[in-house]
């Protein structure tokens, strides 16, 4: 019963050398993967004018580094990574996955990303490997590679128990591995991770944890955002505050914690808050 | 779009389906014992029932005040009946009759009915809406009918006239229609109903699944950010619906067909020589695709904008509601198929199958139904596809668009739903409201209650609740002079041309001489040229605008000034409830809401409305004069040479209009 909680990484599965999309480019460690620039998106609101959800925001991700996107809940977080996987149209501005434009080549830019969020649903009437291999075929993968891959994985997150189960049988830490093979099955160089351990116990949450180091290890760009600054501050190379669609700040935490002179992340982020409403003395009755 | 795509979203979608039991259940196994059940073991009650029916008989209170020999002869044949029993009628039979203990009263009188002849008056007394009244009166007309006959040739006998007599007229039916053609009659009375409803209601259950299903159980999410394109996901979900509904319609039927066969032979009608129509079924399907497609891209926009499957099973039902009073038309027993009844969804289809089952269909009305319904399939696919793209309808959240929310944000109250809410209330008002000033005698006066009262008034009223600022909303602006020069020579080419529709659309679906009759009595409705057109062009000119220009299209705007022109258009040509004017007033309606929109004043449309209704009276008033004798035919059709120098005056006018009207000169002029 504990084979599912306990992710054991001691056999540093390979993932294939290479993956289409890194073998075309030319990118090096420390190459941009993902690029935001003035990002803007609004929805249209029933009592006219707009909401400004995520307001001319900007930042990088580089190939083997963790980026934490922190901010409360409503920040714009959820409304950023739908932005960068093609879910949402901005409204201005643009982003870029790997170098493919998200306006214009959104499909090239679903084909380099894999997109996990914590309230992810899985389709309970299919089996384990049903349901890896349905998403495998919709990234046009030959079933071949994604039986290659499948087992890979089963090896990676121990699924081997289960991934002839019906979902609907499966526990929820079973079902949290069989969302994380599928977020991989295309083996991309980009993972947006929203919230992934929202509402999680402490033991699946950790085997997300050890997922996104490994990512990492693997020479994968992460983005993934929480509202828990304990995980961003175990997991991020860096950490982008975001608050009311705006970047407060963005920075390693060391920088952070030097430019600010607290040690907590809390106490970081309070600080930036205050700046904000310093900045716009007459909003800060919104807090 | 990699068609390879949408088939591996149709295979997971179907075996996901056929895994849910509950499905599985109404579709496949349902269907197999339902029929068996229904037919054989109604039968069987039926026969049973009405056996017992006859075996209990009935009490009833005769009273015979003639006591001749002939009216005992009736008695007779009642006392025949079996089971049937009588007592003496008396002053209590009523009250018997009230509590049911007595079924029937019978009483025979004498009657002259002209000097010097006798008749039997017999009357009965029973209660129709019994099983055992109608059974009573069946039993006592047979037994009356043999008793006529012996009296009759009694009272000739008496007179010394022989009784052959009474057989001087024989009638002798023959009936041509083979069993074959009856049973196709009955058949396509009930199929069509029932396929089209089996249809309709298996693609409704899978349909609210496929979209609503996958936002209430989240995984939509991760469906749009995986490699594949939204009208690959649509085009296999689509696929998904049309193949479930017609395997659930196919094993209907196969049920129906096997039970249909063993309720004959067991009720041992005469089934030599009746086959079911197995080639009519054939074409049917074959018709039936298309209708299943379009009810598939429906169900799916309908899936598509509703946040949880609850919600799409309740925006699922006026769908059905529909549905099934169109289907319902195979029913009636005078509607026959036509070219205009071939272009609407259902009833095309419901009556071709009445025509293929008796075998009398015409191959043009086949291919109208197959033509149209793939002509609305296709915008219905369309749409389907524009709304799976739209972030606000497959992200959609509830709105807090309670009354108490209109009164502090006023703006709140402009959005499409409660502008589709506002124009059903007007439409109901119109059609029950407006039908009852109508119907009285003064017709004119009723019209000018109808543009009033129901059109205009309500609007206002309701600016004034709200405290908006009618001037702003309604968008009253003197227009500049050059606009309005220009107005005519809009309104009076456009005028022509939307006649020129009307008379395409006669082409196509024979419009009745009698609703030209009813368009020339409106003309008629007063001799006061001045009231004439005050009343048909002034008053709709202002009243109409008011309410479809200044006010439902402040419920469209979000969306943009295109579409709020289109839906405004749309109400405008459904709101003169006329399946002929339909297209004319939608051309219309572009044109109105146009111009209101681009110049910013509503008094462009309501003097082009007030143009376009007089120029149709001025027309008709004059119709004997010069000038309508080189532009119309004859009173119904204008000349095919005026049109290409009207849309050229329109073209120019238009574009003319345009210009003037252009935001940056807007700007200078405020």
């Amino acid at each position: 019963m504990d084979r599912d909680l306990d992710m054991s990484y001691n056999n540093e599965p390979q993932y294939p050398s290479s993956s289409p999309s890194l073998r075309d480019g030319s990118l090096d460690q420390g190459d941009v993967m993902i690029r935001v620039w003035d990002l803007v998106k609004e929805f249209p609101q029933r009592q006219g004018g707009f909401f400004r959800a995520v307001d001319d925001v900007s930042f990088q991700a580089h190939r083997g580094e963790i980026v934490c996107l922190l901010g409360v809940n409503g920040a714009g977080k959820t409304t950023t990574m739908r932005l960068l996987s093609t879910v949402f149209n901005p409204s201005s501005g643009n982003a870029e996955i790997c170098g493919y434009d998200i306006r214009k080549q959104a499909q090239k830019v679903r084909e380099n990303l894999g997109f996990l969020s914590g309230d992810t649903g899985l389709y309970n009437r299919l089996r384990a490997r049903e349901f890896i291999t349905y998403f495998g075929r919709l990234y046009g993968i030959e079933d071949a590679v994604i039986g290659s891959r499948i087992r890979e994985m089963t090896e990676l997150l121990d699924m081997n128990e289960f991934l002839d189960r019906k979902i609907d049988f499966l526990s929820s830490g079973m079902k949290q591995k069989v969302s994380l093979a599928r977020s991989i099955i295309h083996d991309p160089p980009v993972m947006i991770f929203d919230e992934p351990t929202a509402g999680l116990d402490i033991l699946t949450s950790r085997n997300i944890v050890s997922f996104i180091r490994d990512c990492k290890k693997r020479g994968k760009c992460v983005l993934f955002s929480t509202h828990n600054m304990r995980e961003a501050e175990r997991l991020a190379d860096r950490i982008v505050l975001i608050h009311k669609g705006k970047i407060l700040a963005d920075d390693t935490l060391g920088a952070l914690r030097d430019q600010t002179g607290q040690v907590d992340l809390d106490d970081i982020f309070v600080y930036f808050l205050n700046r904000m409403a310093g900045e716009t003395e007459v909003r800060s009755d919104e807090f | 779009m990699s068609f390879k795509k949408a088939l591996t979203v149709y295979r997971k979608e179907l075996l996901e389906l056929f895994r849910d039991r509950k499905t599985l259940f109404t579709t496949i196994i349902l269907p197999m014992i339902l029929y068996p059940l229904i037919f054989i073991g109604y039968s069987a009650l039926m026969i049973r029932q009405t056996g017992v029916l006859e075996q209990k008989g009935a009490l009833i209170a005769v009273t015979d005040s003639v006591n001749d020999q002939y009216s005992q002869t009736i008695i007779r044949h009642l006392i025949e009946i079996e089971n049937f029993q009588y007592k003496e009628h008396g002053e209590q039979s009523k009250e018997l009759y009230e509590d049911k203990v007595i079924d029937g009263i019978i009483t025979i009188r004498d009657s002259t009915l002209s000097p010097g002849v006798n008749a039997y008056l017999i009357s009965v007394q029973y209660d129709q809406a019994t099983d055992k009244g109608r059974m009573l009166i069946e039993k006592v007309r047979q037994a009356f009918s043999a008793a006529e006959k012996e009296v009759i040739s009694g009272l000739l006998l008496d007179k010394g006239v022989s009784d052959k007599l009474l057989e001087s007229v024989i009638v002798k039916e023959i009936d041509t229609s083979t069993e074959q053609k009856r049973m196709g009659m009955i058949l396509g009375m009930i199929l069509p109903y029932l396929m089209i409803m089996l249809l309709i209601t298996s693609a409704a259950v899978v349909a609210a699944d496929l979209v609503a299903g996958e936002k209430e159980r989240k995984t939509l999410e991760t469906l749009l950010v995986s490699a594949v394109a939204r009208n690959e996901i649509v085009m296999g979900k689509y696929l998904t619906i049309i193949t479930f509904a017609f395997i659930n319609v196919i094993i209907n039927l196969f049920s129906l067909f096997f039970s249909m066969r063993y309720m004959l032979s067991m009720s041992g009608i005469q089934t030599e020589g009746v086959r079911i129509p197995l080639e009519g079924f054939g074409i049917l399907l074959l018709a039936l695709i298309p209708l299943a497609t379009l009810f598939a891209s429906i169900l799916l926009s309908i899936s598509t904008f509703s946040r949880h499957m609850k919600e799409a099973r309740s925006y699922e039902q006026p769908l059905l509601m529909i549905t099934i009073l169109l289907a319902m038309i195979s029913f009636f027993p005078a509607i026959e198929m036509n070219k205009l009844l071939a272009l609407i969804p259902v009833v095309n289809i419901s009556l071709l199958f009445k025509a293929v089952m008796i075998n009398d269909y015409q191959l043009s009305h086949l291919l109208l139904t197959i033509g149209s319904t793939i002509v609305y399939d296709i915008l219905a696919i369309w749409m389907t596809i524009r709304l799976f793209k739209t972030e606000a309808v497959l992200f959609r959240v509830d709105d807090d668009s309670s009354i108490k929310n209109i009164r502090k944000v006023k703006q709140s109250l402009f959005n499409p739903y409660y502008g589709l809410v506002y124009f059903t209330l007007s439409l109901l008002a119109l059609f029950y409201l407006g039908r009852h000033f109508q119907s009285g005698d003064n017709l004119l006066k009723g019209l000018m209650q109808t543009q009033i009262l129901i059109i205009l008034l309500p609007v206002l009223l309701l600016i004034r609740l709200l405290k908006l600022k009618p001037k702003e909303i309604l968008r009253i602006k003197m227009p500049r002079p050059k606009e309005l020069v220009l107005l005519p020579f809009i309104t009076i080419p456009a005028t022509l041309i939307v006649a020129y529709i009307m008379q395409l659309v006669d082409l196509v679906f024979p419009i009745p001489a009698e609703y030209y009759e009813m368009m020339k009595k409106i003309i008629k409705i007063s001799p006061n040229p001045w009231i004439l057109f005050l009343s048909i062009a002034v008053l709709p000119g202002i009243c109409e605008e008011v309410l479809f220009r200044g006010w439902l299209m402040r419920f469209y705007e979000h969306g943009g000034k295109v579409m709020a022109v289109v839906y405004t258009a749309m109400f405008f040509a459904i709101f003169h409830m006329d399946p002929f004017r339909l297209l004319p007033t939608f051309f219309l309606g572009l044109l109105l809401g146009y111009l209101t929109i681009r110049s910013g004043s509503i008094v462009n449309s309501i003097l082009s409305h007030t143009i376009n209704n007089g120029f149709a009276i001025f027309a008709a008033s004059y119709a004997g004069s010069r000038v309508m004798q080189t532009l119309f035919a004859d009173s119904e059709h204008i000349n095919h040479w005026i049109l290409p120098p009207a849309v050229i005056i329109f073209a120019v006018s238009l574009i003319l209009f345009h210009k003037a009207t252009a935001p940056k000169e807007n700007l200078c002029a405020e």
